[in-house]
This record gives C-alpha cells, sequence and structure tokens, in this order.
C-alpha cells in the first residue's frame, strides 16, 4: 500500500466497502430494470389505450426518481469514496487507466438523470409517443451506464494479457468475462425491477391490479430464471485459477467456507421469487405486497451471494495479475523482497516512527500496510486467533513462508499476496503477531 | 528533517495533456458550483423564508421550492466530474488526506443522503398549508455540513507537512483537519460565497418572472452574504501558508490579480445591488450586480486552482510536468456519446417547454 492505511477495528475495511456495495448494487440494478419495465409498460398502456395504466407508471417515475437521486446517487459516489479510503492505491490505478470510461459514464447517468426529472415535471407536457420516447431514453441511458461500468467491474477480475501488454484502455474493457457478465447483470435488474413493480402494483385499485401485475409477473420471471443460468455461464468464463479458487473454497479448503455456505444460501433464495410472481401471474387479486417486498430481499440476498463470490475469487488480487489486494503491485514485490518495504514506502515509515521506531512498531507498519486490507488484529478474519497456535518464533518463520512466490512452496499464494518485505521484515512482522497474543 | 510521507505517483501516464485535465476540472467544477448554489444556497434561503412565514415569503417559498431537488440532483452529478478529474491529477495528495481523514470523509455521503430525504419533505410540502419549515432547515444544515467534509479533505490535501503529526494522532481517521489554520475560514468563506450567488440567483429569476419580493429578497441575500465576505475572506487570506500569502500579495503575478480583479467585481457588485434592492427599483437593475457577482465567482474558482498549485508546488508537486499519453479512441467515444446525448436531451427539452395540450394524450 502506496498510501496511509485506514485502519478499522474488528470491522474490517473491507466491510465497508461491502456494506455500501451491497445497498448501492441491489439500487442501481433495480433501477436499470424498472427503467425498462417502465418504458415496456407504458407501450402496452399506450396501445391498449390504457390510460389509466399509463397514469399509474407517471406515480412510479416519481419514487424511481426519489431512489435513483438519493440511494442510488448517494451510494454510487459512497462506493467510490469507500474504495478510496480501502485501497487508493487500486482506485487510482483505476482511475488512470478507465478515466474516459467512467467519464462516458457520468455523461450516461447524467442523461438518465435528465429524462427522468422531464418525466417527473414535464408529464403533462409531453405527447403520448414523446413520452415514452423519453422512457425508453431514459431505459437506454440506465442500461447503458451498467454496460460501461461491466467493463470496468470486469476487468478487475480478468483484465487479459492485451491490457497488461498496452494498457490501453479498451484491451481492458472488452475482457474475457464482460459479455457474460453484462448478460447477468441485465437479467437480474429485470428481476430486481420486476420485483420492486411487483411490490408496487400489489397496492393498486382492483381493477387496475390485474393490468399491471400479469405483465409484469413474465417480466419478473424472465429474469428470475434467466439469470441463474447467466451466472453459470459467467462462473465458466472465470479465469481458471479463479474458478479453482471458488470450487476449492466451495469444499471448505479455507477459511471462507461459512462465507460460501451463506452466498451458495442466497443463490438459492433467488429462485422463490420466480414461486412469487407465478403467484402475482396466476391470482393478481390475491397477491400482496409484503410478499413483493420480501421477494426482492430474497433477490438481492442471492446477488449479493454472486457477488461476494466474485470478489472471492478475485483473491489474492484487487486487479487480477496486475496488484495484490492490499494494493501492492505484482511487478512491485520482487523490489520490495530485494530492497525493503520499510526502506521504499514512505506511509510505513512514518507509522513506525510516529511509534518509536521500534522492532515492534516496524513489525506492525508492515502488518497494517500488507494484512490489513482483508485482515482484522482481534474482529473479522482475526489475526490474533489465525496465529495463536503458534509458538512465538513460528510466526517469524510463517511469514518468511509467506516471501515464497512459487505456488509449490507457499501454498497461500493462491489467496494470499506474497510477504513484499526482506527475510528480517519478515521476521519483524512475525514479531508484532507474537505479541498480539498477550493483547 | 525527515523527508514528507508523499506517495508514489501512479505508473500509468494520464489520458491526456495536464493542461486540457486542468480545463476539464475547471469547467465542471464551476458547472458543479452553479448547482451547489441553487441547490443548497436556495436550500437555506427558501427555508429560513418559509420558517417567517409571511405570505410574501410563503409565495415565495412556493415559486422556489419545486426547483430545489432537481438542482441537488445535478450538484451530485454535476460533483462527480471534478472529483474525478481531481483524483486524475492530484490522486497523490486527494487519497491520502481523504484516508487521514477518513470518518468525516465517508461521512458526507450519510449526510448528503439525509439532507436530501428532508429536503424532498420540506419541497414535498411546499402546495400544501403546512410548511415542513423545520425539515427545510435541518435538511439545508445537512447540505452545508456536506460542505464542510469537503472542505476537510481539501485543506488537508494540500499540507503534507501535517500529515505524519494527524496520522500519529488520528490512526483510525476519526479527526478532521482541525489543525490547519485556514479550515474554518474556508468554509465560512465558501458558504456565505453560495447564500451570496443562490441571492444573486434568486434576483436574476425575480427579474425575469417579474417577481418585485424575489428580486429584492435575492439581492438583499447577497448584499448581506457578500458583506460577510469582508470578514471571512480576509480570515481566509491572512491565515494562507506563507509562500502562498506572498504570491497573493504581490500585485504581480497571476494569482494576485485574479484575487484583486476578484475581490473588485464582488465589491461593486455590492455597492450596485444596495440601491437595487431598495422597494421601487428597476428590474433591471439587477444585472450589472448579477453580471458582476458571477464574474467574482468565476475568478475565486480559478484564483482557487492557483492557490493550490502554488500550495504544491512548495512540496515540490506540479501537475503540468505529469507524464500523459493521448488516448484518442477514448476521446472520440467520449465525444461521440457525449453529442448522440446532447441532441437526444435538447429534442427532450424542447419537447418539455412545450405547452400543455388543451385535451390531455393529443398527439
Amino acid at each position: 500500500m502506496n498510501h496511509p492505511v485506514w485502519d478499522i477495528p474488528f470491522l474490517g475495511s473491507g466491510w465497508i466497502i461491502g456494506i455500501i456495495s451491497i445497498i448501492h448494487v441491489s439500487i442501481a440494478h433495480l433501477v436499470v430494470g424498472a427503467g425498462i419495465w417502465l418504458a415496456w409498460l407504458e407501450g402496452r398502456a399506450q396501445v391498449g389505450g390504457d390510460r389509466v395504466l399509463s397514469g399509474w407508471l407517471r406515480q412510479r417515475t416519481r419514487a424511481l426518481l426519489w431512489l435513483s437521486s438519493i440511494f442510488g446517487a448517494g451510494t454510487g459516489v459512497g462506493i467510490w469514496v469507500a474504495i478510496g479510503l480501502v485501497n487508493p492505491t487500486a482506485t487510482q490505478h483505476l482511475i488512470r487507466g478507465f478515466v474516459m470510461g467512467w467519464a462516458i459514464e457520468w455523461l450516461l447517468f447524467a442523461g438518465e438523470m435528465a429524462t427522468l426529472i422531464v418525466l417527473v415535471r414535464a408529464y403533462d407536457r409531453l405527447r403520448p409517443r414523446q413520452r415514452l420516447a423519453v422512457y425508453w431514453l431514459y431505459a437506454l441511458c440506465a442500461w447503458l451506464s451498467l454496460v460501461v461500468i461491466n467493463g470496468i467491474v470486469t476487468f478487475m477480475l480478468s483484465p487479459g494479457q492485451g491490457w497488461t501488454t498496452t494498457h490501453a484502455m479498451w484491451d481492458g474493457f472488452f475482457n474475457a468475462t464482460y459479455l457474460p457478465s453484462l448478460l447477468l447483470r441485465t437479467l437480474v435488474s429485470l428481476a430486481l425491477g420486476g420485483l420492486w413493480a411487483l411490490a408496487a402494483g400489489a397496492v393498486a385499485d382492483a381493477d387496475l391490479r390485474p393490468r399491471i401485475l400479469q405483465p409484469t409477473a413474465w417480466f419478473t420471471l424472465a429474469g428470475v430464471l434467466l439469470a441463474p443460468l447467466a451466472g453459470w455461464y459467467y462462473f465458466r468464463s472465470f479465469p481458471p485459477a479463479a474458478r479453482e479458487l471458488v470450487l476449492g473454497n466451495l469444499q471448505g479448503a479455507t477459511g471462507l467456507a461459512q462465507g460460501f455456505r451463506w452466498a451458495l444460501w442466497g443463490l438459492g433464495a433467488f429462485l422463490v421469487p420466480a414461486l412469487l410472481a407465478a403467484w402475482a401471474r396466476v391470482s393478481p387479486a390475491s397477491f400482496r405486497r409484503p410478499a413483493a417486498l420480501v421477494g426482492l430481499l430474497l433477490a438481492c440476498w442471492g446477488f449479493g451471494g454472486f457477488e461476494w463470490i466474485r470478489e472471492v475469487a478475485r483473491k489474492p488480487y484487487v486487479i487480477r495479475d496486475v496488484m495484490y489486494s492490499n494494493g501492492i503491485r505484482v511487478d512491485e514485490v520482487e523490489a520490495y523482497q530485494r530492497e525493503g518495504f520499510l526502506a521504499r514506502n514512505a506511509w510505513a515509515r512514518t507509522f513506525a516512527a510516529s511509534k518509536g521506531d521500534t522492532d515492534l512498531a516496524r513489525g506492525e507498519a508492515l502488518v497494517r500496510s500488507q494484512c490489513l486490507a482483508c485482515h482484522t488484529r482481534e474482529g473479522y478474519r482475526s489475526l490474533k486467533a489465525l496465529t495463536a497456535a503458534n509458538a512465538p518464533e513460528d510466526n517469524g518463520i510463517f511469514v518468511q513462508g509467506l516471501r515464497g512466490l512459487d505456488p509449490a512452496m507457499n501454498p497461500y499464494l493462491d489467496r494470499m499476496p506474497p510477504f513484499a518485505g526482506t527475510d528480517e521484515e519478515a521476521e519483524l512482522a512475525g514479531k508484532y503477531l507474537a505479541s498480539l497474543k498477550g493483547k | 528533517m525527515t523527508p514528507l510521507p508523499l506517495p508514489a505517483p501512479d505508473p500509468l501516464p494520464l489520458p491526456m495533456a495536464p493542461a486540457a485535465l486542468k480545463a476539464l476540472l475547471l469547467l465542471t467544477f464551476t458547472l458543479h458550483l452553479m448547482a451547489v448554489n441553487l441547490g443548497v444556497g436556495g436550500s437555506v434561503i427558501t427555508a429560513l423564508h418559509a420558517l417567517r412565514g409571511t405570505p410574501r415569503d410563503r409565495d415565495l417559498v412556493r415559486r422556489i421550492a419545486p426547483m430545489l431537488p432537481s438542482a441537488v440532483t445535478f450538484a451530485i452529478t454535476l460533483g462527480v466530474a471534478p472529483l474525478l478529474f481531481l483524483q486524475l491529477t492530484y490522486g497523490p495528495f486527494f487519497y491520502t488526506a481523504s484516508v487521514l481523514t477518513a470518518v468525516p470523509w465517508l461521512a458526507m455521503i450519510f449526510l448528503l443522503m439525509a439532507g436530501y430525504t428532508l429536503l424532498y419533505r420540506f419541497t414535498g410540502s411546499a402546495g400544501s398549508e403546512r410548511l415542513h419549515a423545520a425539515s427545510g432547515i435541518a435538511g439545508a444544515l445537512l447540505l452545508l455540513a456536506v460542505g464542510l467534509m469537503l472542505v476537510n479533505v481539501t485543506t488537508l490535501s494540500l499540507r503534507p507537512d501535517l500529515w505524519a503529526a494527524h496520522a500519529a494522532a488520528s490512526p483510525h481517521g476519526l479527526r478532521m483537519n482541525t489543525a490547519d489554520p485556514t479550515l474554518w475560514p474556508r468554509y465560512l468563506h465558501m458558504a456565505a460565497g453560495i447564500l451570496a450567488v443562490a441571492g444573486l440567483l434568486l434576483a436574476g429569476w425575480g427579474a425575469w418572472r417579474d417577481h418585485a419580493f424575489a428580486r429584492m429578497a435575492g439581492l438583499r441575500w447577497f448584499i448581506g452574504a457578500t458583506a460577510s465576505q469582508a470578514a471571512w475572506g480576509t480570515w481566509l487570506l491572512v491565515k494562507q501558508p506563507k509562500p502562498v500569502l506572498d504570491l497573493l500579495l504581490d500585485g504581480m503575478s497571476a494569482p494576485s490579480l485574479t484575487l484583486w480583479l476578484g475581490v473588485a467585481c464582488g465589491a461593486l457588485a455590492l455597492f450596485m445591488a444596495i440601491p437595487a434592492s431598495q422597494e421601487g427599483s428597476s428590474a433591471r437593475a439587477v444585472w450589472g450586480p448579477f453580471g458582476l457577482g458571477l464574474a467574482s465567482t468565476l475568478g475565486m474558482i480559478v484564483l482557487r486552482d492557483q492557490a493550490r498549485d502554488a500550495s504544491l508546488a512548495a512540496f515540490g508537486f506540479h501537475p503540468g510536468a505529469l507524464p500523459h499519453r493521448t488516448d484518442w479512441l477514448s476521446l472520440g467515444v467520449f465525444g461521440l456519446t457525449f453529442l448522440g446525448l446532447a441532441v437526444l436531451l435538447i429534442a427532450v427539452l424542447r419537447w418539455a417547454a412545450q405547452p400543455i395540450p388543451a385535451t390531455p394524450d393529443a398527439e
């Protein structure tokens, strides 16, 4: 890590990103799906001359504006803030590499907001065809912003040889997992947007309810049933090492098994809303809003579980083959191991100096810089618990083992960055880990 | 002397010339700031008028409040672009400062969402008999607090000499940049500027829509806020680090000329606004202070950038010297997206400006 470390006791910094991301990703996909649903249903209403349905859809644009402008935009900026705090080195690298991608996504988001505001504030001035065109333009902007952000998210999992050679944005953007991920995200959007629409339609007037719920149920079913297939296609496109890591974890090969169990339950839960949508299709009169809301939560859990698996599949990298999860670039490790991390890292030196520059302080500086991106001292993925069984002198030997760059010599290399420091620094880190026992 | 902990720059080159990035940063920041002036400054002004609650105040609130949520939406959206360009050029300084003051920086997001929610509640009540003035006041205060968090990170990013002590005192990123004497004057200077420009925009709207009370009230807000800059602006100036202060006061350099030109425009606008804000004054009298006030604001935006570069030059950082490799393909895609979207949005806005048809749903 090239920057100072944000040290969050017990919870760990990764969860800050996780919590904000779960909320944002759910809202962002929901808004994309809801945009497509609005345009599609408005088209049906206009073809059928159903003014009551059009009037009802108008009210949904207000809810969507409220949701996307406050919470969608707020948590979207929130993710950006959070990744900048937790891994500033990686964030800077992504911004440098993809700035025009972010800029294009920004234009599309501005278009999304502008069209939605026009629908809310100037609805009465629009002729029906114009209104439908604005609905579709809103849906297109929302989906295209997903198209753009998908390129950057998938790049982190599978940057590909092209980008690592040229560093050209489009070589990284259209990577091996790009299309499968886009397909999955589009279908998840339909599922989430559809469930949101079912929740809204469940409290509409009794005579209007079937005209909303029955077509919306098909819309939702398409998303819920096709998304798992797209998820499997996406998983098959993962780089082989990432696939192996996921499958190994599923078999309990690492301490992540508990997380995987939660994620797998979530993937199962994702299918439950299909039953709820079928209920809305068959018996709209008896369908109730809480059912749709529960379905929405289950679908968010399922998608969140998949996102968690995708994040884990990237280990030990934040950008596969380019940068480790602790912000150390792959091409820097050798120099750190040869010349010393403390000699080359201003913030680790600064931290050690602030604590008297003792061996323990330098050890702590090394552990903060290289371990706290994923671990905490005594909370989530606790270093204290993980090293509790070690004799004090074993910790240094253990960290020295982590220096290995050959997977045959360092069995942790598939999920944990190598220790980027000299043998002496490994000893210092080990001393600090041993000191946790007494705290 | 211990070397300062400046992070190493990212190895990837900038995707365009630093001067082009600087121009984009200033352009998008100006657009963002105008939306902030309208959204946040407008929220403060309308909330306080709602609290006073005379018939004229309530009429003003009913007319202005519906514009505010859209203005805040655009303030957020337009704020993303300058933050992007800022991180691109000034990344090592910005990221370091944000991590050192992580909790207040992250809190900004929650303040923003809470403030915005309250603003919606307030503006939603504008058409009804029972105005939620308290929601408006609370929402406006929260949005102003967002500004404090931004100023907090910005001031810390300019002072690498304070970083080591800050990090030692606050390993969990809880502390604000209170060790920097420019924090509070800079915040108050910014908040007063937001109110002043919001007042000008209100006065301009009043002159355009022939609403005498909006015109006079707007100018009075402008006068009060701008007059207070004599205190906040002077305080901020004298608390600048010595190399920056010397530069600003030398009367010869570009930053110094920008400063005095901006102050002159602001002062002239202030003196012209006083007679224009009296009962019975002509609506046309608004446009002099309006133009000069906006010119002063533009000057301050440029000055802010010049002062930033002067501050960081003292630590050996020169944005113009950063390596770059122009990514023409991506620029082309961006340009085409911009043009395509602009054409479509212009068409949509023309539709949105049509008169309401006599029969609903007429083709």
